[in-house]
Formats: structure tokens, C-alpha cells, sequence
């Protein structure tokens, strides 16, 4: 039979690598041991400063990925502040994995999420009102509700129009009803709050942890 | 493994199994011996929520991929003489590795002329136990010719059938947590992973390390096989869409 059968083929391998080689490697590697840096960067959480700073200089796509799970294991407030800039690149893959980012770190984040949802740039806006999806259903709520009454931006309040459809609850609907009102003449924002006091109106209130 | 309230019915269940199991009379004392893995707890409570269902030849046409086009694929920069890897993970009670060792054997007209690996790998290590056993009733080989079923399983009783001892020692098992990099890393690098219906089990951060370490796990150009409800482009950019006639798998760039 052509099968073999071996035992696998790597060593058992422990993470011996210091910090200081870490730090060294995601500062001066090639492309493969900046990739293997940043995978075990989030074993020194003390790391995130250098993680953040190589974050800004990466070039590839792959380490930089690598980067930002390394901040999203870490999960603590220095790794949200250093990911939160992000939002704000020109580079549309680094929003968005940056948003990932946050989604992946949730209760670190979430402190982080009124703030955003007021930041003077929409776009940043709109990624804000994705991470309140993922939050307590009270808080997300009340969030998207506030922003409902005051966004003066209707992709902003679209976007936290369908955060209410899939997590709103009754406590929504007035939010809704007045958004309606206020851009009563936008026809692609009314058929989406329609939709979402249709879906919350029947819904069976479920409570979210 | 996110459970989200809908499976609240799912969880209790297991829970109360293992309560029963145990012979602890209430939540709170389970809880503290799982905390404190009393005799291996934590292992036996991953064990009864891992989903063992399956069947051989199960999504038969990526299997069809694997020998029509990815080992073709794989060859062309292969080094001469080095074997052709193949993971199945997470392997579940062996159907798949199996799977993959009965289809080459059966359509692969190559498969004499290389050196095939394959390891079959699973958290659940009950799983792992009945996999090496590689004992399977009338279900799991519903999708297997009969010619196939006469060939490579020997009858052991009413509606059972064991995979002959050559089969069975072809197919290294072994326990990973494709979540824990180390754990992953100690099983080297594989032409052509199969990893399907587990990603969809795990939260965000889990779902991006499990695909961080599969794409370690893969020599530059290999390829990986998910469920066919499954997409590598949610959950990781790092890996490339290969559209082939039977399968779309994915791939991971070469360098």
C-alpha cells in the first residue's frame, strides 16, 4: 500500500522565543519571521507598543494580519488605542481588518464604542455602529437609538438602523419612528426602518447577556 | 465554540449528562471539578460537545478536486521524492481520513508512484479512540460502492464493519486543538488540509487563529478544503480562492 504512516513531523515545539528577539524580528526580519513574530507577539502583552509601531510600517498584508490578531489576543485597553487609528487609514483592507479587530477583541472594545459613534469622521461612524452590534443588546440599543436622534448623516443612520433590526427590541421603535420623520424624504432609509420595526415588532423579546 | 442562546437546550443537556456522569448532585460541585479537572473533567465535558456525525465519502466532490486537479497542482513543485501530506482535521471517528485513503487507493491512478501521508487529528480524543478502532455501522457507509465495502472492511457483527488492518495502519491519529498554535505547529506542513464544519463553531479571535495556524500548516501553494457552507474570505484574507470544476477550495499564495 502506498500509504505511510509516520509520526508528524515537526517536534513538539514550545514557544522558547524571547521578547527582546521578538521585538528585534518584527523591527528587522524578512517577510517569514516578521509573519512568525507577530504570531507570538501576543505572548508579551507588554509588546504592544512595538506591535503598534510595526503595524504602521508593515507593507505585507499577510504580517500585518498576523499583527492585528497579536493585538486582538492581547485584548486589553493599550491594544484597543492602538488599533483604533486604524479606522481612520486611507487603506480600506486596514479599516476593515481593523474593525475586525475590535469585533474579535469585544468587552475590550466595547468601552470604546460611544466615542466612535460620535467621532467627527461618518465613515468611522458607520464601523462604529458594527461594533455596537456585538455588544450587550441594552447597551447596543441605547446606543444606535442616540445616534438615531442626532446623526445628521443618513449612511451612518442606516447603519445603525440594520444593527436594530437584528438586535431591537420594543425600546427602539420611537428612535426609529422619529429617524423616519426626520429623513422623510429618503425612500431607500424609510423602507429599511420599516423593515426593522417589522422585524422588532415581531420578535419575542430574547434577553442577551 | 460559541453557543449562542438558541442552543441553551443543547448545553443544559450535556451538562446534566455529565452531572450524571459524575455523580455530582448539583451545578455548583460539577462546576468546581470542572474547574479543577477533577480526574481529566475538562477533556470528558470538550468530548460531549464535539459533533461526531458523519459518513464516508461524505462531500465526494472534493475528494473528486483532490485527485482531478489539487494533487496534480501539488506535484508540479513538489520536491521529487518527498511524500504528499494529507490532514483531516478535525477528523471526527476517522470517516474522512479513511475517506481520503479509500478514494486515492480507488481513483488515483498515481498513487503508486508516491509516498501518501495522512493524519487524521480531533480535540475529542473518544473520537480519536474510535477512529483508530475504525468500526462503523450501516449509516456511516451508505455512500461507499459495495465493491469498496467488500475490498477494504471486514464484517463484525449485525450492521458493522471494520476497516481492514492495512487501512487502519496507514492513517496516523492524533489529538490537536487547531485553536493552540503549538499544538499545530508540532504536525509540520501539509500539501492538502481538509478542515470542514468546525470553523462555523468558533467565536471571531478563534476562528482567525484557527486560520492562522492552518495557513502555517500548509506548505506555500497548499490547499484547503472547508465545508461547503463554509468561506476562508470571512475569515481571513490570507488565503487565495481556487476555482476548480468540482470544488472551490483555498489556497495559500505560494511564495
Amino acid at each position: 500500500m502506498p500509504l505511510i504512516r509516520k509520526p508528524p513531523s515537526a517536534a513538539d515545539e514550545k514557544s522558547t522565543a524571547s521578547e527582546s528577539a521578538v521585538l528585534d524580528a518584527l523591527a528587522r526580519g524578512n517577510d517569514d519571521e516578521r509573519w512568525a513574530a507577530a504570531r507570538v507577539a501576543a505572548d508579551f502583552p507588554d509588546s504592544v507598543p512595538a506591535i503598534a509601531d510595526a503595524l504602521r510600517r508593515e507593507r505585507s498584508a499577510v504580517v500585518r494580519k498576523a499583527l492585528f490578531s497579536a493585538l486582538a489576543r492581547i485584548a486589553s485597553p493599550q491594544s484597543v488605542e492602538a488599533v483604533l487609528p486604524f479606522l481612520r487609514s486611507d487603506d480600506a483592507l486596514a479599516r476593515t481588518e481593523a474593525c475586525d479587530t475590535l469585533i474579535a477583541m469585544k468587552e475590550a472594545a466595547w468601552p470604546s464604542v460611544a466615542a466612535l459613534l460620535r467621532d467627527p469622521d461618518a465613515d468611522v461612524r458607520i464601523l462604529a455602529c458594527s461594533l455596537a452590534r456585538d455588544m450587550p443588546r441594552d447597551s447596543a440599543v441605547s446606543l444606535c437609538c442616540e445616534l438615531l436622534d442626532s446623526e445628521p448623516e443618513i449612511n451612518v443612520c442606516a447603519g445603525a438602523v440594520e444593527v436594530l433590526a437584528e438586535i431591537g427590541e420594543a425600546a427602539a421603535l420611537p428612535a426609529l419612528e422619529r429617524c423616519a420623520q426626520r429623513f422623510g424624504d429618503a425612500p431607500f432609509l424609510a423602507f429599511s426602518i420599516q423593515m426593522a420595526i417589522d422585524r422588532v415588532r415581531s420578535q419575542p423579546s430574547v434577553s442577551r447577556a | 465554540m460559541i453557543f449562542t442562546e438558541t442552543k441553551r437546550y443543547y448545553v443544559e443537556r450535556r451538562v446534566v449528562d455529565r452531572m450524571t456522569v459524575t455523580g455530582t448532585t448539583g451545578f455548583e460541585p460539577y462546576f468546581a471539578r470542572l474547574r479543577a479537572d477533577m480526574d481529566g473533567e475538562i477533556e470528558q465535558f470538550v468530548n460531549t460537545f464535539t459533533i461526531n456525525e458523519t459518513y464516508f465519502y461524505r462531500e465526494e466532490h472534493q475528494l473528486t478536486c483532490l485527485t482531478s486537479e489539487l494533487l496534480a497542482d501539488r506535484l508540479k513543485t513538489k520536491p521529487r521524492g518527498q511524500p504528499i501530506r494529507i490532514w483531516s482535521v478535525p477528523c471526527s471517528t476517522g470517516e474522512e481520513p479513511y475517506s481520503i485513503a479509500l478514494w486515492l487507493l480507488e481513483n488515483w491512478q498515481h498513487v503508486d508512484e508516491h509516498d501518501i501521508e495522512i493524519v487524521g487529528s480531533d480535540i475529542d480524543t473518544d473520537a480519536i479512540a474510535s477512529a483508530r478502532a475504525g468500526v462503523y455501522g450501516k449509516r456511516a457507509l451508505m455512500r461507499l460502492p459495495r465493491p469498496v465495502v467488500d475490498r477494504y472492511f471486514v464484517p463484525t457483527g449485525v450492521d458493522t464493519w471494520q476497516i481492514v488492518s492495512d487501512l487502519r495502519d496507514s492513517v496516523h491519529f492524533t489529538r490537536v486543538n487547531i485553536v493552540d498554535r503549538v499544538e499545530t505547529r508540532a504536525h509540520g506542513q501539509f500539501d492538502v488540509i481538509f478542515c470542514r464544519n468546525v470553523l462555523i463553531y468558533f467565536d471571531d479571535l478563534s476562528r482567525r487563529t484557527a486560520a492562522e495556524n492552518l495557513f502555517e500548516n500548509l506548505y506555500p501553494g497548499g490547499f484547503i478544503c472547508l465545508g461547503h457552507t463554509e468561506s476562508m474570505s470571512r475569515i481571513s484574507p490570507l488565503f487565495d480562492v481556487a476555482w476548480f470544476a468540482d470544488a472551490i477550495v483555498y489556497r495559500r499564495p505560494s511564495r
